[in-house]
């Protein structure tokens, strides 16, 4: 039986999913990617002093947060853990469906706090909330049983426990806006950042990391002892943070969650500088830079993270802690993967019955990257000004330029997929 | 007969036979697999084609092997084995 590798791949044994899964999840957190920038500019009189609260800073948090990462995450993870699990999705349909609840519902949350909409919030917050513990239960179903890389099946696994403390102080703070709080605002919120950002999201960078690092350089796996002492120390981190934020002995107990937690980011970082100076392949472009900037960016949140714990003396510190964790780290992270896998997973997916496959840098588009890669850093650059000045006009002009580098990286997606399915002789 | 034929496996094990130069990956953690069988078609000059024994569909390995213009061809195989036949491409 002779075929091209990639028509090799719709095997009845093939773990992939169908593209339009994984490319439905990167298209919609592309446009939520500019829509977040565009509430980032209705609310940039209120960034640079931000600490929380209904507007439109809020409403462009969590355009970022739910609308790009953890929509990313969810196409992403469905695609790449069952390579680490060696176990395929069961359901193709699932994830469809999950789909279709939770982006209506991050539009309903974002709507509801921009307007502010309590009631769109509360029920944009339950749909976002049914479509993750959808989710939830397809991911721990492929991670029961599996047989495959320990370390990112028990990253895997402890996201999935950060992911329902932070849907449950979800709904509490959703339900505190209606009147009907669980939990007390202030734990709720502090668990809520904690578990949300470094837990679930955090915890699933640092584990498909193992896989996709190595990966991108040609690298030898991880060393998995080193791996499992930095998820130890990671876990240590969020239950002293956990423990501190429900009144324990609060502020020497953050202080010993940021210790623990930079511990296990220099072992994280290690592990992966490793990787990325062992590997056959050095020359690995703008994506491995801006992992890089983006786990300065984690280090720089734990530094911040502790100046709001301590009450340090300036009154933008909880706004540079949203900024570097969730714009500097995160979002600089998962843009970096996702202009490499994008390519890489369009290849893997082109329709049988091409003569020859495609090559993921026939399929990339690289102008569109480069424009979006100055867009991206100088936004993070003017809002860090903004929020240090106090500047209303480096907030504006920070979205502006945020918003320019989302419409290229929105090109960039869109030429992916046009090249994706063109005929062949135009691929 | 060698170590392979035998049952007896080394991850990542090489060795040369009539049909090209065999490598048997099947016992390595990812991207183990994908690093030693790059490796190994990076090293090879001529027409020469790569028989590959792994455990399981490679499909990070496809990419890869279109951007240096190589193909596969899976092959006939033991059972639980997946084997692949990898040459540069005409």
């Amino acid at each position: 039986m002779r075929v091209s590798g990639i028509a090799f791949l719709g095997g009845a044994a093939s773990r992939l999913l169908p593209a339009s899964i994984p490319f439905r999840f990167f298209g919609a957190a592309a446009i939520y990617h500019l829509l977040a920038w565009i509430a980032l500019l209705a609310g940039a009189t209120d960034v640079p002093r931000f600490a929380g609260g209904l507007g439109w800073p809020l409403a462009a948090l969590h355009l970022v947060t739910l609308g790009v990462l953890v929509m990313t995450a969810i196409g992403a993870s469905l695609q790449l853990l069952p390579v680490a699990t060696r176990r395929p999705v069961e359901s193709h349909r699932w994830p469809a469906v999950i789909w279709w609840i939770y982006t209506p519902g991050v539009a309903a949350v974002a709507l509801g706090m921009g307007l502010p909409a309590p009631i769109l919030l509360g029920g944009g917050a339950a749909a976002v909330s049914v479509a993750l513990a959808g989710y939830a239960v397809l991911l721990a179903r492929n991670l029961l049983g599996a047989d495959g890389m320990p370390v990112v099946i028990a990253h895997g696994s402890a996201a999935l426990g950060a992911l329902f403390v932070a849907l449950v102080t979800a709904i509490s703070l959703a339900g505190a806006y209606l009147g009907v709080p669980l939990l007390g605002r202030g734990m709720a919120l502090d668990l809520h950042v904690t578990f949300a950002a470094y837990g679930f999201m955090g915890l699933l960078a640092l584990g498909l990391s193992y896989i996709l690092v190595p990966m991108f350089a040609l690298a030898a796996a991880s060393d998995e002892r080193r791996a499992r002492q930095s998820l130890g120390l990671a876990l240590a981190a969020l239950l002293l943070a956990a423990v501190g934020a429900a009144g324990v002995a609060p502020q020497p107990l953050l202080l010993a969650a940021v210790g623990t937690g930079a511990a296990a980011v220099a072992l994280h970082w290690r592990q992966m500088n490793i990787a990325l100076k062992t590997g056959m392949r050095r020359n690995l472009g703008r994506s491995v830079t801006l992992m890089k900037i983006a786990w300065a960016c984690l280090a720089a949140s734990l530094a911040a993270g502790l100046g709001v714990a301590l009450n340090a003396p300036f009154e933008g510190m909880a706004a540079l802690f949203g900024l570097l964790l969730i714009g500097g780290w995160l979002l600089t992270f998962l843009l970096g993967v996702l202009q490499r896998i994008v390519p890489f997973l369009a290849s893997m997916h082109r329709a049988p019955g091409h003569r020859r496959p495609p090559t993921p840098s026939s399929l990339t588009a690289e102008r569109p990257l480069a424009i979006h890669y100055a867009c991206h850093l100088t936004a993070l650059s003017l809002l860090m000004g903004a929020i240090i000045a106090d500047s209303r006009w480096l907030a504006v002009a920070g979205a502006l330029t945020g918003g320019a580098g989302a419409v290229a990286f929105g090109s960039f997606l869109a030429t992916v997929r046009r090249r994706m399915f063109a005929p062949e002789d135009t691929a | 007969m060698t170590s392979a034929e035998a049952g007896i496996r080394t991850p990542g094990r090489r060795w040369v036979a009539a049909d090209g130069i065999h490598i048997d990956v099947r016992g390595l953690s990812p991207p183990g697999p994908l690093v030693a069988i790059l490796e190994l078609v990076g090293s090879i000059s001529d027409a020469t084609p790569v028989i590959v024994h792994h455990e399981r569909d490679p499909q990070m390995l496809y990419p890869e092997l279109a951007e240096i213009g190589w193909t596969a061809e899976r092959i006939d195989s033991d059972p639980g084995e997946i084997r692949l036949k990898l040459e540069r491409a005409t």
